[in-house]
């Protein structure tokens, strides 16, 4: 303890240093509880609400404000966890919310504090990060205001529009269907329709002349969304929290968990209403059930007294591509590259006979031990990899090297890859069916785009550059919750050293609310992934996921094959015995 | 491969013209016995010419029906079986295997066919005993006069029509492609090998080629029956994948882990393009994935038959079947006083029978 307090000055220092004037503190008391509601008008349905609401209250704030967000879950019958999207929670890791990464669930009855300060503006949004549960309802915005934007005078008003997809049943029985016997080609659950808003029909009150900022965001389970103003253009000024320079688009497509701000200038007259079209992408869905409506419609609603048309057919979908947007600071392109990773995703079945999702032939499944609380408990062993478990896809970077992560996509579907703690450079996205990435010397954007959820084409590749400057433990993940389930995702454990540093190097320096949940949920809090304080190389007793199938022959199969070929040879011994006894007859 | 030869029809054609050569056989013997070209040449001539026009013109008619059978068949709606394809295939398979089982011994009995069908032809003729036909008139003379068209014509109409719904039974679940080969193929070797017992060819060498045959006809049933099973387990598979299963192709899905012996990602009988693998399968029921049902249906399936010969050869070689005390003394005077009757009954058929012949030739 004694060492700690000269820490937490340390801290405050820094925070006094960087905070502007007005930075303030928000506080948001959250009591997480099941109510019931039925957005889309087609089925009454249970959701995870907050303080006895649905849809969920946004999280805003202020650049450079401290938020504090007290969680208290109220379920009864299932843990949670939140984690605040896009946030790099720079000295705050452990704050960042994935259960089984950096805490322990949050037991039902129990609470716990979230306390971390946002040093970036932009658009973002908050969700739990507890086994596929956050399309049961618990996602919301979560908005960072700027009074420095640069594009602050562009605009008169600002409206966030959140995309989702929408289930009418509760995702464990979901994930059980989906993850089991029955389903060995891993179709994922088809939405049952689309939500603007949370809800359908949203209309958006815009008047003549004016201009808007929309800040959308695709809080969807699964599935990306086509988006278009009807007769109106916009102009991308942001995309998951990094501002870039203007860029006009009639249709962007925004994958699960992506963010786009755009501007929209409203007409000068008011004579009709225009629809606001959120389009799901049906590529994703393995069968297209005859009767789902792909679409959402929402309108910018001039004049109230005036109809509002049914959006028109478009001959195709032609997205904006992001790889072409510029950010606003001009970031050049990481050239040096100290640390090159290739990841290779495919989906393949295991001895359980259920579907799942690989990097490198390795699917993910939590360790016993959050990793963050194996990095503060190992001491030096903290940057050996192999203490984290064999099925964490873990890697260890070194503090301030530019890491590269070269992804190949082995599997013919879309998927949205969201790194936590960072937004990343693109440097390279193929088209479908480019196979696996090969440095062909081709040029790379001397200014590459950055964003935080980048989608990766069909059976095509990507390659991503970041810096590691923010000591913590990230996860790489496909933000399809299905895949999340099925173990695509990869351990980032950056600077471990510096992360105990930031601990004092004692476990204990967590906050009461984390080592509690950790207590209450009956979770060992210290030693590698298997829990042994001991001998951090023995994993044994670690979670573990299925073997893989068995391949061609094994014994049974050898035992019953000679055992058939023998039945045949004495069946026909006994017919050859039986038919020359008609000559001796 | 399987496309254009199916095995199943191969050995039932074989078997079934086997048998319409056994008795063309029979009636020419039986013709050459009562009266041979050295009594009149002229009347053994049209005789024998009856008796081919009648074989050929119930072959031919046999082959017509059966084409316009299976035609028909195929041109019903296929969805009628697509709906549960699984299911169907298995029940073909079934019906397939009782089929090849309860005909399969026969084949070995050369001598026993021979047999029933000389009484057989023998009862007929002699039934033919014309005063106790119900005809009158010019068809009661006409049908006198061409009995040695008749008698092959109407036995091979009849033997052959079963033959159709045979092979209809056996092929029920197969492409109308895979037919004409085989059947082409099993007449052929039926024929020659009927031909070869008539002129009364090396019995030994014949024996041994019929074994073999029965062998294949037996492993092929054996295969049959463990493919029913199979398709009745893909049938519950695939209800349960819920359509996963057939876009799976013959990789992981394709095939339910918990009941799998074995599995290959290769190989599949019902690929196109390892037409190997599909020979394999309908000659051995092969299968790349082998589950429990299929490897233990298809060993209890030679058990029955390892089994079934076992006690029908006892039964042969002892004269009683095995755990029951023969009574020897009674038997032996029965058989011997039937087998005297039989003989007597015999001369007096032929006799009857050349009476009515040399009457119907005046």
């Amino acid at each position: 303890m004694a060492i700690y307090i000269p820490n937490l000055f340390f801290i405050l220092l820094l925070l006094s240093l960087f905070s502007s004037a007005n930075a303030g503190t928000v506080t948001y008391d959250f009591d997480i509880s099941w109510l019931h509601a039925n957005p889309d008008g087609a089925a009454v349905r249970p959701v995870m609400g907050i303080n006895g609401q649905w849809p969920i209250p946004p999280i805003t704030a202020t650049k450079g404000d401290r938020v504090i967000v007290n969680v208290k879950n109220s379920l009864g019958n299932e843990t949670t966890s939140l984690h605040f999207h896009g946030l790099y929670m720079n000295g705050s890791s452990h704050m960042d919310g994935p259960v089984g990464v950096t805490q322990c669930a949050i037991v039902p009855g129990s609470s716990f504090v979230y306390n971390f300060t946002v040093d970036q503006p932009g658009t973002y949004w908050y969700h739990s990060h507890n086994r596929g549960q956050y399309p049961d309802g618990i996602r919301g915005p979560l908005i960072v205001h700027d009074s420095n934007s640069p594009h602050k005078g562009l605009y008169d008003e600002e409206i966030v529009l959140t995309f989702s997809d929408w289930y009418h049943d509760l995702m464990n029985g979901l994930i059980n269907s989906f993850l089991s016997l029955s389903n060995p080609g891993g179709a994922e659950p088809v939405p049952k329709s689309a939500l603007m808003n949370d809800t359908q029909n949203l209309t958006v009150s815009i008047q003549p002349g004016k201009t808007y900022l929309f800040r959308m965001i695709n809080m969807g389970a699964f599935t990306a969304q086509y988006v278009w103003f009807e007769d109106h253009t916009m102009q991308i000024v942001e995309v998951d929290g990094v501002y870039t320079e203007p860029m006009e688009a009639s249709m962007i497509y925004m994958t699960a968990a992506q963010r786009y701000s755009v501007l929209v200038r409203a007409k000068n007259d008011s004579n009709a209403n225009f629809a606001i079209v959120g389009s799901m992408d049906q590529d994703l869905f393995d069968q297209i059930p005859e009767r789902l409506n792909p679409n959402v419609t929402g309108w910018l609603v001039y004049d109230d007294k005036k109809e509002k048309r049914a959006p028109k057919l478009v001959d195709a979908f032609e997205p904006f591509d992001d790889f072409n947007l510029v950010p606003y600071d001009k970031g050049e392109i990481f050239d040096h590259v100290d640390h090159s990773i290739t990841l290779d995703l495919k989906m393949d079945t295991l001895d359980d006979g259920a579907n799942y999702a690989f990097f490198n032939d390795v699917t993910y499944v939590s360790p016993k031990v959050p990793t963050l609380y194996t990095v503060l408990s190992t001491g030096p062993n903290a940057t050996d990899p192999a203490i984290y478990g064999s099925n964490t896809n873990q890697i260890i970077l070194e503090p301030n090297e530019v890491v590269e992560i070269i992804l190949n996509n082995n599997d013919p579907g879309k998927h949205p890859f969201h790194l936590h703690g960072h937004n990343f450079q693109l440097v390279s996205r193929s088209a479908d069916e480019a196979g696996p990435y090969v440095e062909n010397g081709e040029a790379k954007p001397a200014i590459p785009m950055k964003r935080d959820t980048v989608l990766v084409r069909p059976n095509g590749n990507l390659v991503l550059r970041f810096r590691a400057d923010n000591p913590g433990v990230w996860l790489f993940h496909c933000h399809i919750e299905w895949h999340v389930i099925s173990g695509l995702i990869a351990t980032f454990v950056e600077s471990p050293l510096l992360i105990q540093s930031q601990f004092s190097k004692n476990l204990h320096n967590l906050p009461q609310s984390h080592i509690q949940a950790c207590v209450s949920s009956n979770t060992p809090m210290r030693g590698n992934a298997a829990g042994n304080t001991l001998d951090y190389a023995d994993l044994k007793g670690e979670n573990r996921s299925p073997g893989p199938l068995p391949s061609g022959f094994t014994a049974r199969g050898i035992v019953a094959l000679v055992f058939s070929c023998m039945a045949a040879a004495v069946g026909c011994a006994a017919i050859g015995w039986y038919g020359m006894g008609d000559l001796k007859g | 491969m399987v496309n254009v030869f199916a095995v199943p029809v191969f050995f039932i054609c074989f078997r079934e013209c086997l048998e319409t050569s056994i008795i063309v056989s029979v009636l020419l013997a039986f013709l050459k016995q009562t009266l041979g070209p050295e009594k009149d040449a002229a009347i053994s001539k049209k005789l024998v010419r009856q008796v081919w026009s009648g074989v050929i013109l119930g072959v031919f008619l046999c082959v017509c029906i059966g084409a316009g059978i299976i035609g028909a068949f195929y041109q019903l709606d296929k969805n009628v079986f697509e709906s549960a394809e699984n299911i169907w295939e298995g029940v073909f398979c079934l019906v397939a295997v009782i089929i090849i089982t309860l005909m399969g011994a026969a084949l070995l009995r050369v001598n026993k066919l021979q047999d029933r069908w000389r009484t057989k032809i023998t009862a007929t003729i002699e039934a033919k005993d014309f005063s106790s036909l119900p005809l009158k008139g010019r068809l009661k003379a006409w049908s006198e006069k061409y009995a040695m068209f008749l008698l092959p014509f109407i036995t091979i109409l009849r033997e052959g029509l079963e033959a159709v719904i045979f092979i209809g039974g056996v092929g029920l679940g197969m492409p109308a492609s895979s037919f004409p080969l085989p059947v082409i193929c099993g007449l052929t070797a039926g024929c020659l090998v009927g031909y070869l017992i008539y002129k009364g060819g090396n019995r030994t060498s014949l024996q041994v080629f019929l074994v073999v045959s029965t062998c294949f006809l037996y492993l092929v049933s054996a295969g049959l029956f463990s493919r029913a099973v199979w398709f009745f387990e893909a049938h519950a598979w695939n209800k349960i994948a819920a359509g996963e299963a057939a876009e799976a192709g013959s990789g992981p899905g394709s095939y339910n882990i918990r009941k799998s012996v074995w599995h290959v990602n290769c190989c599949s009988p019902g690929s196109m393009g390892d037409g190997g693998w599909g020979l394999f399968n309908s000659l051995f029921g092969w299968q790349n994935s082998a589950t429990y049902g299929s490897v233990i249906s298809y060993n209890i399936y030679w058990l029955f038959i390892i089994l079934g010969f076992g006690l029908m050869g006892y039964k042969e070689r002892t004269e009683h079947w095995p755990f029951r005390r023969p009574l020897p003394s009674v038997r032996e005077t029965e058989t011997d006083s039937t087998e005297e009757q039989k003989i007597g009954e015999e001369k007096k058929q032929e006799s009857a029978v050349y009476a009515n012949l040399r009457e119907m030739n005046e």
